[in-house]
C-alpha cells in the first residue's frame, strides 16, 4: 500500500469536453471507455430521436477529436438508449444499449463488427443491458439490470455464466479489478457488491445514506492496483473513495475548469465570455441541504450526474457526468 | 356501500384525480367518501416512480435542457402518484400563471416551477402568489429582471393582478405602476449572463445553469406607493398581502376552482362581463377563501363537500384536458411500471390533443371546456385512447380484462359485459345511446379476451370518457 494522505490520493488534473449535440463535444454522457494509446470513447445517451446526437465520441485527453461512430436507429451500429462502453485488448469498443437489449461491438475506429443480445430474462437474454467490463482474457461482464444480474459472456457474445440474482437490484456500472474480483454498483440497494471470479459474493461497500461512506444509487465503480475503490455516489452528485476494507478515504463534490473546447468556444464567442467573467459562478444560495442535485444545477463546477468513474494505466481517474457533458479528470496514488 | 356513494366517489376521482382503476375506488369507496377528500387533499404516503428511476432512465429528465424533459417527468408523476390531487391542483395553477418555454428557454427552471406549484399549490395563496414572484422562470417570461428602480417594466405587476389574482375591472393603471414599481430589484442571479445565454439557447459550455431569485436593493424603488386604497413605502410582499385582501381575490380564484372542478366557465377574458354559472357556489368559495385565511385546500375541502359538486347535472359535464386525458388512460393501462422510453410517444400526444405542457399558447394559458375538442383532437384523443385501452399487452388492461372474465367464463350477456366493462374502468355511467352502441357491438364478440378488449376500446371512444 502507497504511502500517501488522503488530500493526495484524488487529485483534479483537467476537465476535458464540452456540450454539443452533434460531432465534437458531449451531450449526456453516460460512460467512457479508455481506449488503446488513451484514446476515448465517450457514449452520448444524447435525446432520443436526434439522429447523429446518439452517438460515440472519440477523443483524448489533450481534447484532440478524432470523430464518432454509431447514430440513433434500430439497424447495425446505432443505438437507442446507449448506456456503457469498455474496451478488449485487441482496443476493440463494446457498446450496451439498454432499449435494444444488446451489445454492439466496433474496431477503435468505429467499424461496426458484430452485435449480441435479445430481450428477455433466460440464460444469455437481457433486459437492460447497461454497465459492461472486460477482464484480461477478453471476457465481457455486463449489468443485465432488469433482470437485476451480471452475466459474462465470452467476446463473441456466447454465454458463459449468471451471478447475482439473489444479491443486486438494478444493477449498473460494474468493473473488474486487477484482483479479478467483480465490483458491481449495486444502484437499487445504495451499495457496491464485491464477487469472485466466479460470481460469490465477498463483501458489500457502502449503504444507504447521504454521510461520509454512505451511498445513494451507486452508478459506476473502478478499483485500482491497490484495492482502493472509487465510486460513482450518483444520486449524492459526488465521488467517494474506499479503502480495500471498504472503510472511507475521501469524497469529491467536484471542481471542473473551462477544457480546451470550451476555452475555444468563449474564445469565438465573446459577448458570452464577457458576461461570463462579470458573472458569479460560485453564487452562495439558500439550497435545500438534502438536494446535492439542485446545488449541482446551480453550480457549474460541480459535479452534475456522475455516471461513471474509469481508471487508466497511469491512474487518472475519469469522471464522466451526464448532466454537464463533460469529464473531470482526477490524479490518483495508485 | 351504497352504488351512488361509489358513483359519487368515482366522481370525485375524476376531477380530484385522473380516474380511478376499480381497485383503487374499491379502496377509496371502503374508506368513504368524507375520508377520501380528506385523503385526497392531505395524501398519507405520497408515492410516485420517483425521480431517481426517472432520471437514471432518462437523462433528460436529470438535465432538463430542451422542452421535453420536464413534462416527460411531470406526465410520469400524473401517471404513476398515489397524491392525484397534488398533480391536479398543479396543472390549474400551470393554466393559470401559465410560464413557457419558447421565452424562457430553460427546461429545469420550468420543471422548478412546477414544483413549486406542487409543494404550495394547496396552502395558502399569498405565500403561492409571493412565491411566483421570486420564481425564476416566471421573472424570466414576464421580464420582471427588467423591471429597475428607474425604468419599471410593468409586464408582471400587470399580469399579477389581470391574470394571477383580482382580474380585469378591480384596478386601475395606476396601481400597476406602483406594483410594479414595488417588485422593482426582485430579478434573478447573475441577470446579464443568464439572460444572455437564455436569449441564445446556449447550454455551452457545460450544459444550463439553474437560475436563483436575487434581491438587489440598489435597484429596489423605496418610495411610496399607492395601492387599492393603501399608501406606504410597499414592497412586492406588501402588495402581495393587499391583492390578498381583496374580495375580488377571493372571487377570482373562486371562479377558477370551480372551472377546474365543478363545471366549465366561458374563457377568463370573459369573466368581468359574463356572470358566473352558479353565483351562489361562487360566493360559497369566496367566503371559504377567507375563513380559511387564503388557504386553497380549505377552499377544495368546502368545495369537494358541496353539494354543487355533488349534484348529478354536473357529472360528465367537462371536457378533459390532453394532460388529464393522457395520464387518465395511462393510468387505467398501467404500461409504466418502470421508466420506459415510450413515455417520450405519449407525451407527444398531449402535443396533437392540444397541449404542450410548459408551452402555453400565451400568457393566459389554455382556453378549457369544449376548446379543447375540435375534429382533428377529438380524432386524436380516441385513436389514442382506443390503441392504449384495447392493447391486451399493456398489464392494466390484461388484469381488467381477467377481471371481467373471471368466473364469468363464455357466458356473459352482452349488457352485463358491458356493465363490467364500464366498472372497470373506473364505474363510469354512460348515456342509453352509448350503452346501446356498447351493447350492439358487443353482442357480436365472443367472449375472448380479445373481444373484451374490444369492448373496453369502444369504451374509451365514447363521449362519457373523453369528459370528467
Amino acid at each position: 500500500m502507497p504511502s500517501t494522505t488522503k488530500t493526495a490520493l484524488i487529485q483534479y488534473s483537467m476537465t476535458v469536453g464540452f456540450s454539443a449535440m452533434e460531432g465534437r463535444g458531449f451531450y449526456y454522457p453516460s460512460d467512457t471507455a479508455i481506449g488503446k494509446d488513451g484514446r476515448f470513447y465517450v457514449v452520448n445517451r444524447s435525446l432520443e430521436t436526434v439522429d447523429r446526437g446518439v452517438r460515440v465520441t472519440m477523443c483524448d485527453i489533450d481534447s484532440e477529436y478524432y470523430g464518432t461512430f454509431g447514430s440513433y436507429g434500430e439497424e447495425d451500429g446505432q443505438f437507442v438508449w446507449a448506456s456503457g462502453a469498455a474496451t478488449d485488448s485487441q482496443g476493440r469498443v463494446y457498446v450496451t444499449d439498454e432499449y435494444l437489449h444488446r451489445v454492439s461491438v466496433f474496431d477503435s475506429e468505429g467499424k461496426f463488427l458484430w452485435k449480441w443480445g435479445t430481450s428477455g430474462s433466460g440464460t444469455g437474454e437481457m433486459d437492460g443491458p447497461s454497465g459492461i467490463t472486460i477482464d484480461g482474457d477478453d471476457n465481457v461482464y455486463v449489468s443485465d439490470t432488469h433482470n437485476n444480474r451480471i452475466q459474462k459472456f465470452a467476446s463473441d457474445g456466447e454465454h458463459l455464466h449468471t451471478f447475482g440474482s439473489e444479491h443486486l437490484d438494478l444493477p449498473w456500472g460494474l468493473t473488474v479489478a486487477p484482483s479479478g474480483d467483480v465490483y458491481v454498483a449495486d444502484w437499487g440497494n445504495d451499495r457496491i457488491h464485491r464477487f469472485s471470479p466466479s460470481g460469490e459474493p465477498l463483501a458489500t461497500y457502502g449503504g444507504s445514506g447521504r454521510g461520509d461512506g454512505q451511498l445513494q444509487r451507486p452508478a459506476s465503480v473502478a478499483v485500482d492496483a491497490n484495492g482502493y475503490v472509487y465510486v460513482a455516489d450518483w444520486g449524492n452528485e459526488r465521488v467517494q473513495v474506499f479503502d480495500p476494507d471498504g472503510g472511507f478515504v475521501i469524497k469529491a463534490r467536484g471542481e471542473a475548469t473551462l477544457s480546451k473546447w470550451a476555452e475555444n468556444f468563449l474564445k469565438i464567442n465573446g459577448e458570452e465570455a464577457d458576461a461570463r467573467s462579470r458573472a458569479n459562478l460560485e453564487p452562495v444560495i439558500d439550497f435545500d441541504p438534502d438536494d446535492p442535485h439542485e446545488e449541482s444545477s446551480h453550480i457549474e463546477k460541480l459535479f452534475w450526474s456522475p455516471m461513471s468513474v474509469k481508471l487508466d494505466f497511469s491512474g487518472k481517474l475519469y469522471v464522466t457526468e451526464s448532466n454537464r457533458h463533460r469529464i473531470q479528470v482526477f490524479q490518483t496514488a495508485g | 356501500m351504497q352504488e351512488q356513494d361509489t358513483k359519487l366517489i368515482a366522481h370525485l376521482l375524476r376531477r380530484a384525480g385522473f380516474g380511478a382503476t376499480q381497485d383503487e375506488l374499491a379502496a377509496y369507496a371502503a374508506q368513504g367518501y368524507d375520508a377520501t377528500v380528506e385523503e385526497l387533499l392531505e395524501p398519507t404516503d405520497p408515492r410516485w416512480m420517483g425521480d431517481f428511476m426517472a432520471r437514471r432512465f432518462h437523462h433528460e429528465q436529470s438535465g432538463m435542457m430542451g422542452p421535453w424533459g420536464s413534462g416527460d417527468n411531470w406526465l410520469y408523476r400524473m401517471i404513476t402518484t398515489s397524491a392525484p390531487l397534488h398533480e391536479k391542483i398543479t396543472l390549474l395553477w400551470h393554466g393559470i400563471f401559465a410560464t413557457g418555454y419558447p421565452k424562457v428557454i430553460h427546461g429545469k427552471m420550468l420543471s422548478n416551477q412546477i414544483r413549486m406549484f406542487r409543494r404550495y399549490g394547496l396552502g395558502n395563496f399569498k405565500t403561492l402568489l409571493s412565491e411566483l414572484a421570486r420564481d425564476p422562470a416566471m421573472i424570466v417570461w414576464l421580464d420582471n429582471y427588467d423591471n429597475h428602480k428607474d425604468a419599471i417594466n410593468e409586464n408582471f405587476g400587470r399580469e399579477l393582478l389581470e391574470l394571477f389574482s383580482m382580474g380585469v375591472g378591480n384596478y386601475s393603471e395606476d396601481h400597476i405602476k406602483d406594483a410594479s414599481r414595488a417588485f422593482t430589484g426582485w430579478t434573478i442571479g447573475n441577470t446579464e449572463y443568464m439572460v444572455l445565454r437564455s436569449e441564445r439557447d446556449s447550454d455551452w459550455p457545460y450544459g444550463r445553469i439553474s437560475w436563483h431569485f436575487d434581491y438587489q436593493a440598489d435597484d429596489h424603488d423605496d418610495g411610496e406607493k399607492e395601492f387599492l386604497g393603501k399608501k406606504g413605502r410597499f414592497d412586492g410582499e406588501d402588495i402581495v398581502d393587499i391583492i390578498c385582501e381583496q374580495e375580488s381575490t377571493a372571487r377570482f380564484i373562486a371562479r377558477h376552482l370551480y372551472h377546474f372542478f365543478v363545471a366549465d366557465e366561458p374563457p377568463v377574458p370573459a369573466w368581468p362581463y359574463t356572470p358566473p354559472r352558479d353565483p351562489a357556489a361562487i360566493d360559497t368559495l369566496a367566503k371559504a377563501y377567507f375563513d380559511g385565511d387564503y388557504n386553497i385546500s380549505y377552499m377544495l375541502r368546502v368545495l369537494f363537500n358541496s353539494d354543487f359538486f355533488k349534484a348529478e347535472n354536473i357529472r360528465y359535464e367537462k371536457v378533459k384536458s390532453p394532460a388529464e386525458f393522457v395520464a387518465g388512460v395511462l393510468r387505467l393501462t398501467g404500461e409504466f411500471d418502470r421508466p420506459r422510453r415510450e413515455i417520450m410517444d405519449r407525451g407527444r400526444q398531449m402535443l396533437y390533443m392540444g397541449q404542450h405542457l410548459n408551452n402555453p399558447p400565451s400568457v393566459e394559458g389554455w382556453r378549457q371546456g369544449t376548446d379543447w375538442l375540435d375534429t382533428g383532437s377529438l380524432v386524436e384523443r380516441i385513436n389514442f385512447a382506443s390503441e392504449q385501452i384495447g392493447d391486451l399487452n399493456r398489464p392494466g388492461v390484461k388484469a381488467m380484462v381477467d377481471n371481467i372474465s373471471a368466473g364469468n367464463g363464455d357466458h356473459l350477456s352482452s349488457s352485463r359485459l358491458v356493465e363490467l366493462c364500464l366498472e372497470q374502468m373506473g364505474d363510469i355511467s354512460v348515456s342509453d345511446s352509448s350503452r346501446e352502441i356498447l351493447v350492439s357491438y358487443a353482442e357480436q364478440t365472443d367472449g375472448s379476451p380479445q373481444g373484451v378488449a374490444g369492448v373496453l376500446r369502444l369504451l374509451a371512444a365514447t363521449e362519457e370518457f373523453q369528459r370528467a
